[in-house]
């Protein structure tokens, strides 16, 4: 029996055993976090998807996750240590072909790993999975100056703008965010397609969600095999007051675009009294790379 | 004219792009893992006929063309104008040389054709996908040849030449694929 993606039940049943001993001799610990949550993802272009709950005849909101970041490092900020989850994630007004309201994800943390490490043991799971081939390592400027001639990090919005019109792209975009996105999508993502495994780190500073930012860069990777995103990691923020700026802004971002705001996410921000530890975290698209691995 | 959000983009919408009536003939959606989805978009400008494509940032609408095709019967050309009748209504449209590009090599009287109309004016035609012309000019026949030997051009009476076997003379009535101006047939 194969499903959508074509692979079988028993390879994905295989895959799982692969990604529990891999955790297993690393001494990470397999965890499960609530999916169905309080407070729904600020992120400005994911929506949560929302339902109505009855506890003790009381209607209340509760929101399915749409990954386990932030449940998992409240976990982290508690003295957890090195940890991994395998679940389902829902997203609300998915579209493409590529993507699904549900899907399944791994997401796991390494203390005391930066992101270049985090990599380096990616790639190790990729091998044990089966994926061995060479892995390519691209800064995001490099993805640009290796393709095109944008120098994307001394580029202003408007310099931005007068080059994407050239390229015919969309320009009408509120941040220079969403255009360098959008240049990415269409001038150096399909050019990734020739790389069986390839890592894209250091993005430019407006695109730091939930990662440290170093200067001009934020401490971000995502990974792409052959053209496909798998994976997106971070060397986390470890700070409540982090979070807080960060969710503040997301929420102003999609107030402006006419999205629904959101109150504070109180229950994190007190879990996070202490400090996550200095750690990196990656989430995986599993049914995406499971695709991959059975196209090599 | 109604505009259109990128969600009810599907192939074969009209839209109105750079003044110029486009139909789109496919619509890729993006959505990177973090940041906003857009959607890639190849349309066919039906004035040029060329093919252009465009990228949108979803949620982005795009005014919509009044374009219409309907089915219209050829009437004659009267030297400098291409005369078309709509069978239904009964009314009867003129369309100038320049409008008319390749189509004319395979308009034969009578032969029904798509027009597009934008804004009520024609501004191109299809002709049928197989349509049957005489052979005016060609060079003399062969006997025994079969097809799949090669072929000679064939001048048409309609003006058009065409790749026809060796066995074929002057007086034939053949069989063309007006979509790539091949030989298709005797009948």
């Amino acid at each position: 029996m194969t499903s959508l993606y074509n692979f079988s039940l028993k390879q994905k049943a295989e895959i799982f055993r692969k990604i529990r001993a891999f955790f297993d001799s690393k001494n990470v610990l397999e965890v499960q976090t609530p999916h169905l949550l309080n407070h729904p993802t600020t992120d400005v272009y994911i929506d949560s998807i929302s339902m109505q709950v009855n506890k003790d005849f009381d209607i209340q909101s509760k929101y399915l996750h749409t990954s386990p970041e932030l449940e998992m490092k409240k976990l982290l900020a508690n003295g957890s240590g090195d940890i991994y989850q395998i679940c389902h994630v829902f997203r609300d007004n998915e579209q493409g072909s590529q993507n699904f309201n549900e899907f399944t994800m791994l997401e796991y943390y390494r203390l005391g790993f930066d992101i270049h490490q985090l990599m380096i043991d990616m790639s190790d799971l990729f091998s044990v999975l089966g994926l061995t081939q060479e892995t390519t390592k691209l800064t995001y400027a490099q993805a640009f100056s290796t393709f095109t001639d944008i120098d994307i990090l001394n580029s202003d919005f408007n310099t931005l703008k007068k080059i994407a019109n050239s390229y015919d792209l969309c320009t009408d975009f509120e941040w220079i965010e969403d255009l360098q996105i959008l240049m990415f999508t269409d001038l150096v993502e399909p050019k990734l397609v020739q790389y069986p495994l390839c890592f894209v780190y250091d993005y430019p500073a407006e695109q730091s969600a939930l990662a440290r930012v170093e200067g001009r860069v934020a401490k971000r990777f995502e990974l792409y095999l052959s053209g496909v995103e798998v994976a997106n990691g971070y060397d986390e923020l470890q700070y409540a007051r982090e979070y807080q700026q960060v969710f503040a802004q997301e929420n102003q971002q999609r107030s402006k675009l006419g999205k629904t705001t959101f109150s504070q996410n109180l229950d994190f921000f007190q879990q996070l009294k202490n400090p996550l530890p200095q750690c990196a975290g990656v989430s995986i698209g599993i049914d995406r790379l499971i695709s991959q691995i059975n196209q090599i | 004219m109604a505009h259109y959000s990128t969600s009810q983009f599907k192939n074969g919408m009209k839209l109105i792009l750079g003044g110029n009536p486009c139909s789109i003939i496919s619509n890729e959606i993006r959505k990177p893992g973090k940041g906003q989805a857009s959607n890639k978009v190849k349309l066919k400008d039906l004035i040029t006929g060329k093919t252009l494509e465009k990228t949108f940032k979803s949620g982005e609408s795009v005014e919509g063309a009044d374009v219409m095709e309907l089915d219209m019967q050829y009437l004659y050309n009267d030297g400098s104008e291409w005369n078309f009748m709509d069978p239904n209504s009964f009314e009867q449209y003129s369309i100038n040389d320049s409008a008319m590009d390749d189509a004319k090599g395979y308009l034969v009287e009578q032969d029904m054709c798509v027009v597009t109309l934008w804004n009520g004016s024609p501004i191109s035609v299809t002709p049928p996908n197989h349509v049957m012309l005489e052979v005016v000019d060609t060079d003399p026949g062969l006997k025994g040849d079969t097809a799949g030997t090669g072929g000679k051009p064939a001048t048409m009476n309609t003006g058009v030449v065409v790749q026809v076997p060796l066995f074929i003379s002057i007086g034939e009535m053949v069989k063309v694929d007006t979509r790539t101006n091949e030989y298709a047939g005797r009948t």
